[in-house]
C-alpha cells in the first residue's frame, strides 16, 4: 500500500503542464499552492479526458443504455410510433415464448461447441506452427487467411462447398464411392455443418494468441523436463498447458461470447433453416425486430441474452479463478 | 475530491447535452422530413425529381423499365424520375430500414403480401383518389382488395405470377408420355407423368421448396384451402384437409413414388433449374416468370414446354399476390408519383413490362395487349390462361401473415417435407404457431 505514494516527487506536484494557471500567485506558502496546482492539474485532466470520453458516450454508452431501456417498452417500427414504458411485460411474455427458448437452446449448443472445437483445433495448429518445421513463414501466413475474410464471404464460399448438386465436397464423396449429403438442407447435418464453418473461420485468431502464448514459455523449462526424461506428451501436459491457461481462458470466453452473438455467418448460410434447426438467438431476435417490427420485444430478447452470457461467463470465471488460486498456493 | 467530482459532473452534463441534441436531430429527420432524403428535393429550377426503387432483376426487364422511364423523362421535363435499382432478395429488410431511417424512395416497387405491413404501420400514401376510372374497372375487385388496407388503396397492382409446370419434352417423349394439352391438368395427371418419367437416374420432378409456404398457400386455393378467414387483426386460422392437400400430395410424390428429386425440396426454385437443364429432372414447378430465364439460359437444343395449369379438387385457382407500385407517404410529391405510376399502368406499358418478365398483367386491357404481342410464342398461351384463374387469397388481408409465414409455416412445412413430422403435427404446429404469433 505505502509503496506507491512516496514515489511521486514531492516538489513537483504540478508536473510540466501547469504553466498558465492564473490563480497561482508566486511565493505563497506550500500547502495552498499544492492545492491549486493539483486542482489545475485535475481540470486539465478533465479537459483531456472529455474529448476521449465523448465518442464513447455518444457511440457506445448511450446506444447501449437506449437498447436496454427499449427492452422495457412496447416500441415498434411503426411510423411516428410512440413507445410506452411497460415494465416487465416483455419478459413475462418471453417466458412463454417456446420459439425463443428453442433458439436459445440451439444457441448454447452452437456457442459451446464452436468455442471448444475452435480451441482444440487452434491448439493443434499452434503446436504445429510452433514446431521448427520447414516453410514456417509461409505456413504461418497461410493459417491466417480465414481471418482476413469477412463472415459473409466465408459463408458464401462454404455454401458453394456444401452445395448438394454442384459442390466439391459431394463431388469428392461421390468420387470415392460414397453417397453425397445435403449438408445444409438435411436436418441432422445442418447445425454441425455451420459449426464446422464457424470453427474454420475462428481458428486463426485463437491460433495466433496461443502461438504467442507458447513463445512466452521459457525454453529452459522444456529442456530441463527433457533432461529429466519427460516425454513430449508429458511436457505438453505439465509445462505448455499450464502456462497457456490464462490465454486459453481468455479465448474460450471470447469465442463463446462472439459465437453466441454471431449473426452474419449463419444468416447467409442457412437463414436459420431448415425447419429452424440453425435458428440462433441472434437470428431470432433479428426476425422479431425487422420482420415483425417489434423492436421493444426484440430488445428484451437482447437483454436476456446479455444476462445469459454474463451468467455463464461469471460461472466460468469463478471456477477458473478458484482453480488458479489453488494452483498458486 | 469534491472539485474533481464537480468537474466530472460538468463534463458529463456537457456530453449528455451534446448526445441528446444529436439524438433529437436524428429522430426529427426520421419522423418528419422522411421523403426528403430520398432525393425528392427540387433539382434544377422547378423540376421535381422522383426516386423510383425498381426491383427489375432480369436483363430484359431492366432495359424495359429504363426505356419507359426515359420516355417519361423526355415527355415530362418538370418531373424527372430516377431509377434506384434494388433486388428482391432482402428487399423487405431494406424497406424497413429505409422507412425508419427516413430515406425511402418516392415510388416503391414490391408485392401485395410484403407491402401490407408497411401500409398497416402508416408508411404508404392513400392512392384511392389518384386511380383512373379505366384502370379501376380493368382490374378485378379481388385484386384491388389485396392492396386495400383500412379502406385505402395503398398500391397499384401490376404483375402477377402463377406456378407453372415446365417440362423437358425430350425426356417426356423418351418415357413414352404424351404432353397433356387440355385447358388444365389434374394433380393425378402430374403425379402420373412424374412417375413415368422417373427412370434411369432421372427424377420426374424437381420442385424448389426451400420456402414452401408461398407455393402451398397459392396452389392450395385450387382445393379451396384458404387457411385464414377474417381481416386485419381479427383473423381465424383453419388448417383442414383442403389446406393440407397440397403438402400431402407433394409428400406422397416424394416418398411413396420417389418421383421428386429429394435435394430439390431444400433448394430454391432457381437452384433447381440447372438440374432441369442438365436432364436430371424431367419437369420442374416454377413461377411463370422463369419462362424468360429458361428461354435465355437453357442450353442449345434443349426442348421444353409449359404444361397446362394445375387443377385442384375444386378449381384451378391460384392466389394472386401481385407485384405493386406504392408511394411513400412522406414523399413531398405524392401526386406526381401517382401520375408516374398511372403512366406505367397504361396498357401498352404494363404489357411490355409483363412481357419482359413473363408475368401476367393485372388489368384486362394490358392482358389483351399482351396476348396480341405474344400470339406465336411458346408457353405464353398457357401462362396467360393461368392468369384467368388468379384470385385474391384470404392471407393477403391478414396483418400478421408475413410473421406467421416466416416464423411458423415455413419451418413447419420444411420439417414435414423432410419427413421429420407427420401431417397431424404439421396441422397443429401451424395452428398453435398462429396463436403464438397472433397474441401480441
Amino acid at each position: 500500500m505505502t509503496t506507491l505514494t512516496p514515489t511521486r516527487p514531492p516538489g513537483d506536484p504540478g508536473g510540466p503542464g501547469t504553466p498558465g494557471s492564473p490563480e497561482t500567485p508566486g511565493g505563497v506558502p506550500r500547502r495552498p499552492r499544492r492545492g491549486t496546482a493539483s486542482r489545475a492539474q485535475r481540470t486539465e485532466a478533465a479537459a483531456l479526458v472529455i474529448p476521449a470520453t465523448l465518442p464513447i458516450l455518444v457511440f457506445s454508452v448511450i446506444p447501449l443504455v437506449t437498447g436496454i431501456y427499449l427492452g422495457f417498452t412496447n416500441s415498434t417500427l411503426r411510423r411516428n410510433s410512440t413507445s410506452e414504458f411497460t415494465g416487465l411485460e416483455n419478459y413475462s411474455r418471453l417466458l412463454g415464448d417456446t420459439f425463443f427458448w428453442e433458439s436459445f437452446r440451439i444457441g448454447l449448443i452452437w456457442a459451446v461447441s464452436v468455442a471448444l472445437l475452435t480451441l482444440v483445433a487452434a491448439l493443434g495448429l499452434a503446436l504445429l506452427l510452433n514446431a521448427d518445421l520447414k516453410f514456417k513463414g509461409i505456413t504461418r501466413v497461410l493459417a491466417l487467411i480465414p481471418w482476413a475474410m469477412p463472415p459473409v464471404v466465408v459463408a458464401i464460399v462454404w455454401r458453394l462447398i456444401y452445395s448438394p448438386t454442384a459442390g466439391p465436397l459431394n463431388a469428392g464423396l461421390e468420387a470415392v464411392g460414397l453417397e453425397g449429403v445435403n449438408w445444409l438442407g438435411d436436418f441432422s447435418t445442418a447445425l454441425p455443418a455451420v459449426i464446422v464453418v464457424a470453427v474454420w473461420s475462428g481458428i486463426p485468431q485463437s491460433t495466433v494468441l496461443l502461438l504467442a502464448g507458447m513463445q512466452q514459455i521459457p525454453i529452459e523449462q522444456h529442456e530441463a523436463a527433457a533432461v529429466d526424461g519427460a516425454s513430449s506428451l508429458r511436457r505438453f501436459w505439465h509445462i505448455t498447458l499450464p502456462a497457456l491457461r490464462p490465454v486459453i481462458f481468455a479465448i474460450t470466453s471470447l469465442d463463446f461470447i462472439w459465437s453466441f452473438n454471431s449473426f452474419g455467418l449463419v444468416y447467409v448460410l442457412t437463414e436459420g433453416g431448415p425447419g429452424g434447426k440453425t435458428m440462433l438467438p441472434m437470428l431470432f431476435t433479428y426476425l422479431e425486430a425487422f420482420t415483425n417490427r417489434n423492436t421493444g420485444y426484440a430488445a428484451a430478447m437482447g437483454n436476456v441474452m446479455v444476462l445469459a452470457v454474463v451468467l455463464v461467463l461469471s460461472g466460468y470465471l469463478f471456477v477458473q479463478l478458484r482453480r488458479g488460486k489453488a494452483v498458486q498456493s | 475530491m469534491i472539485r474533481n467530482r464537480g468537474a466530472a459532473v460538468v463534463a458529463g452534463a456537457f456530453a449528455l447535452t451534446l448526445a441528446l441534441s444529436a439524438c433529437q436531430q436524428g429522430s426529427s429527420t426520421s419522423g418528419e422530413g422522411g421523403g426528403g432524403d430520398g432525393g425528392s428535393s427540387a433539382a434544377d429550377g422547378d423540376a421535381v425529381t422522383l426516386t423510383f426503387q425498381s426491383l427489375a432483376g432480369q436483363e430484359a426487364t431492366i432495359a424495359e423499365t429504363q426505356r419507359l422511364v426515359d420516355e417519361w423523362n423526355t415527355a415530362n421535363p418538370d418531373v424527372q424520375v430516377e431509377i434506384v435499382p434494388a433486388a428482391w432478395d432482402g428487399v423487405y429488410d431494406k424497406l424497413v430500414t429505409q422507412f425508419n431511417g427516413g430515406s425511402a424512395p418516392d415510388v416503391i416497387h414490391f408485392e401485395a403480401a410484403g407491402i401490407r405491413p408497411f401500409a398497416v404501420d402508416g408508411y404508404l400514401a392513400d392512392l384511392t383518389d389518384y386511380i383512373s376510372e379505366d384502370l379501376r374497372s380493368g382490374i378485378s375487385d379481388g385484386v384491388w382488395e389485396s392492396v386495400t388496407v383500412d379502406d385505402a388503396i395503398v398500391a397499384y397492382p401490376t404483375m402477377m405470377q402463377s406456378y407453372m409446370v415446365f417440362a423437358n419434352t425430350d425426356l417426356l417423349e423418351a418415357a413414352g408420355v404424351e404432353v397433356p394439352t387440355g385447358d388444365t391438368m389434374t394433380w393425378d395427371q402430374l403425379r402420373e407423368i412424374a412417375r413415368a418419367t422417373t427412370r434411369d437416374g432421372v427424377y420426374g420432378l424437381g420442385w424448389g421448396l426451400k420456402s414452401p409456404t408461398a407455393t402451398v398457400m397459392s396452389l392450395g386455393l385450387g382445393n379451396d384451402g384458404t387457411f385464414f378467414s377474417g381481416e386485419g387483426t381479427d383473423v381465424e386460422i383453419e388448417v383442414g384437409d383442403a389446406e393440407l392437400a397440397v403438402p400431402l400430395a407433394i409428400n406422397e410424390m416424394a416418398t411413396t413414388d420417389a418421383s421428386i428429386q429429394p435435394v430439390s425440396l431444400t433448394q430454391s426454385g432457381s437452384e433447381v433449374l440447372p438440374s432441369f437443364y442438365g436432364g436430371q429432372v424431367a419437369m420442374t414447378v416454377q413461377g411463370s416468370f422463369q419462362a424468360t430465364n429458361i428461354a435465355a439460359d437453357a442450353p442449345e437444343g434443349f426442348n421444353w414446354t409449359v404444361l397446362p395449369p394445375l387443377e385442384g379438387s375444386a378449381s384451378s385457382a391460384q392466389s394472386a399476390n401481385p407485384q405493386t407500385f406504392s408511394v411513400n407517404v412522406d414523399s413531398e410529391h405524392v401526386e406526381e408519383s401517382a401520375a408516374f405510376i398511372e403512366y406505367l399502368m397504361e396498357p401498352e406499358n404494363l404489357a411490355a413490362l409483363n412481357y419482359a418478365d413473363a408475368l401476367i398483367p393485372t388489368s384486362e386491357q394490358a392482358r389483351e395487349a399482351l396476348a396480341g404481342l405474344t400470339a406465336d410464342q411458346p408457353g405464353w398461351d398457357q401462362i396467360l390462361a393461368s392468369g384467368e384463374n388468379l384470385t385474391a387469397p384470404a392471407f393477403l388481408k391478414v396483418d400478421l401473415y408475413q410473421q406467421w409465414n416466416e416464423t411458423v409455416a415455413t419451418p413447419a412445412l420444411q420439417r414435414y417435407l423432410a419427413g421429420e413430422i407427420d401431417l397431424e403435427a404439421l396441422r397443429s404446429e401451424m395452428t398453435d404457431g398462429w396463436s403464438q404469433v397472433n397474441r401480441g
